[in-house]
C-alpha cells in the first residue's frame, strides 16, 4: 500500500510542476463552465422546465460535466504509449509493483491534480452560476460511490487503450476519436435523455455513461430511489468486465512487447 | 527567388516529407472526422430538442460551425506549427532560419504542413453545402465574393492571433498554454452562436480576441440576420478589415520579437 501511494504522489508532483499551466488550466475550466451555463440558461428561457428538469438542475449537470472532464482526465494511456515508444517501459516493468496497479496509482495521482483544478471553478459556479448541492446526504453518498466507480471504468478503458500502444506504437489519432466518443455517449455535454431513441439505446448499453451521465444524474436527482441501485449495479458490472479484460489484454500485450533500444 | 516562390517550394518539400507516413494520414483523417461529427451531432441534438438556439435554427448553427471550420482548416493546414514556436526556440532549431539568406518569417512558415486540415476542409465543405440547400439560400455574386473573403479573413485572424501569442515565448520561453486559452475561447464561439453569451464575453470576442469575426459576424451578413445586432450591423462586413489590421499588428510584433531573440545554443 505504501508503494502504491508513493507512485500516486509522484504522479501528482509531476503534473503540478508547471505552476503557470496550473493556473491556465483552472481558468480554462472556468471558461467551459461559464459557456455551458449560458447554453442551458438560454435554452431554458426558451422552454422552462423542459424534459422534467428545471434550469438549476440542468446548469448543475452542465457544470459538473465540465468538472468531471478535468477530474477523470487521465494521461495513463499517453504515459504507456510514450514509455513503449522510448523503451523506458522496461524500467516500469522492473518496479516492485504490478504494472496494472502501478498505472492505477499514477492515474489516481492525476485525478487528485484534476480535482484541485476543478475545485476553484466549482466554488465559483456555486456562488455565481447558481449550481446546487446534492439534495440530501444520501444522494451525496450515492454520488460519491458512483463517481469512484466511474473513475475505475474510465481508467480501465484508458489502460486498455494504452495497452494497444504496444501493438501500434502511436495512439494519438485513435485517442482523438476515442475521447470524442467517450464524451458523446457518456452524456458529458448533452444528457442522454435528450438523445434520439436509437442513439440513446446505444448509449445506455455502452460503459461510457458510468463516467459522466450516471454520477451527474444521481447528483441532480434525475436518478433517484431504487434506480440508484440499478445504476450503481450497471457501473459495477462494467467495472468487473473491464478489470478482467484489462488484465487479459495486458498479459497478452506484455508477451508481445518488444523493447526498442531501451 | 521571390518570397512567394520560396514559400511554395518549402511547402512542397514539407508535403513530401509528410506523405511518407500514409497510415498515419488515414487514421488522422478518421480521428478528425469523428471529432467533428460528434461535436455537430451534440449541438444538433440540443437545437432540435429545443427547436432553436436563441433564434438560430439547426442548419444555421451548422452553417456557423462549418464557416468557422473552413477558415480554420486553412490555418491548420499551413500555420498549425505556429503554435509550436516555443519548441523551435527552446531546442534552438530557430537558429537555422536566421542563418539562411532568406526571410526568417518565410522559412518558419514554410517549415511544416499539417495534413489534418484536409479533414476539416472536407467536413466544412460538406456541412456548408448541406446547410446551403436546407436553408434554401440563393446567393448573388456579392455574397459569394464576401463568403470567399470571410474564409480567408478567418484563416488570417486565427493565424495572426496564434502567432502573436506564440511570440510571447521570445520573452518567456513558453506560450503554448496561452495559445490553448485562445483556442478555448475560439471553441466556444465556434460551437454556439456567440450572442447567447454574456455582454463581457461578447465584447472580448469582438474587440480583444476578435474570433467572432471568423464566423459569427460574416454569417449575419450571409444569412441576412443583420437585425440581430441592430445599429452595429456594419460589424458584419468588418472581417476582412479586422484580418488586415491583425496582419499589420502581427508584423510589428514579429519584428520586435526577432530583435529580442537570443539563441538557446542548441
Amino acid at each position: 500500500m505504501k508503494i502504491f501511494w508513493s507512485f500516486t504522489r509522484q504522479a501528482f508532483q509531476f503534473a503540478s510542476v508547471y505552476r503557470f499551466n496550473f493556473f491556465v488550466e483552472i481558468f480554462l475550466t472556468f471558461l467551459r463552465m461559464y459557456g455551458i451555463y449560458w447554453v442551458w440558461r438560454i435554452l431554458y428561457t426558451q422552454k422552462p422546465g423542459a424534459f422534467g428538469v428545471d434550469m438549476k438542475q440542468m446548469v448543475t449537470y452542465g457544470v459538473l460535466g465540465m468538472a468531471l472532464q478535468i477530474l477523470v482526465w487521465s494521461r495513463v494511456q499517453w504515459y504507456m504509449a510514450s514509455q513503449v515508444k522510448s523503451g523506458a517501459i522496461d524500467t516500469d516493468l522492473m518496479k516492485p509493483l504490478d504494472f496494472h496497479i502501478h498505472m492505477l496509482a499514477r492515474s489516481l495521482g492525476e485525478t487528485i491534480v484534476g480535482g484541485s483544478l476543478a475545485l476553484p471553478g466549482l466554488i465559483f459556479s456555486f456562488f455565481v452560476l447558481g449550481v446546487s448541492l446534492p439534495a440530501d446526504p444520501g444522494t451525496a453518498v450515492a454520488f460519491f460511490i458512483s463517481l469512484v466507480l466511474g473513475f475505475l471504468v474510465i481508467f480501465h478503458l484508458n489502460f486498455m487503450l494504452g495497452s494497444l500502444a504496444v501493438l501500434t506504437l502511436d495512439i494519438r489519432h485513435i485517442s482523438w476519436a476515442y475521447n470524442s466518443i467517450v464524451r458523446f455517449f457518456g452524456g458529458q455535454l448533452v444528457p442522454l435523455w435528450l438523445f434520439p431513441p436509437t442513439l440513446a439505446a446505444i448509449a445506455n448499453i455502452l460503459p461510457f455513461q458510468s463516467t459522466f451521465a450516471i454520477p451527474m444524474s444521481i447528483y441532480i436527482g434525475k436518478i433517484a430511489g431504487a434506480d440508484i441501485f440499478r445504476a450503481l449495479g450497471f457501473q459495477l458490472s462494467w467495472m468487473v468486465v473491464l478489470v478482467l479484460s484489462s488484465r487479459l489484454l495486458w498479459t497478452w500485450a506484455h508477451r508481445r512487447l518488444v523493447v526498442q533500444g531501451g | 527567388m521571390s518570397a512567394m516562390a520560396l514559400y511554395f517550394r518549402l511547402i512542397r518539400v514539407a508535403i513530401q516529407a509528410r506523405m511518407q507516413y500514409r497510415a498515419d494520414f488515414l487514421t488522422g483523417i478518421i480521428g478528425v472526422i469523428v471529432m467533428n461529427v460528434t461535436t455537430v451531432t451534440l449541438i444538433g441534438i440540443l437545437v432540435t430538442r429545443f427547436s432553436h438556439l436563441n433564434g438560430w435554427s439547426l442548419w444555421e448553427v451548422v452553417f456557423l460551425y462549418c464557416l468557422w471550420l473552413l477558415g480554420h482548416s486553412l490555418f491548420s493546414l499551413f500555420f498549425w506549427h505556429v503554435r509550436a514556436l516555443e519548441d523551435y526556440l527552446v531546442e534552438g532549431t530557430f537558429d537555422q532560419f536566421l542563418i539562411r539568406p532568406a526571410s526568417p518569417f518565410i522559412l518558419f512558415l514554410g517549415r511544416e504542413v499539417q495534413y489534418l486540415g484536409v479533414a476539416d476542409a472536407i467536413f466544412g465543405i460538406s456541412g456548408l453545402s448541406l446547410a446551403y440547400s436546407n436553408l434554401d439560400l440563393h446567393w448573388n455574386a456579392t455574397k459569394w465574393l464576401f463568403f470567399g473573403a470571410a474564409i480567408i479573413a478567418g484563416t488570417l485572424i486565427e493565424s495572426t492571433l496564434s502567432l502573436m501569442i506564440a511570440c510571447i515565448s521570445f520573452w518567456t520561453g513558453r506560450s503554448r498554454r496561452a495559445n490553448n486559452l485562445m483556442m478555448q475561447i475560439n471553441t466556444m464561439v465556434q460551437y454556439y452562436p456567440m450572442d447567447i453569451f454574456g455582454y463581457v464575453f461578447r465584447v472580448i470576442v469582438t474587440g480583444f480576441i476578435p474570433v467572432a469575426f471568423m464566423n459569427y459576424y460574416p454569417a449575419l451578413m450571409l444569412l441576412d440576420k443583420l437585425d440581430r445586432v441592430g445599429s452595429l450591423w456594419w460589424l458584419a462586413y468588418m472581417s476582412p478589415v479586422v484580418a488586415f489590421l491583425l496582419v499589420g499588428i502581427t508584423s510589428v510584433v514579429w519584428r520586435l520579437a526577432l530583435r529580442r531573440y537570443s539563441s538557446s545554443g542548441g
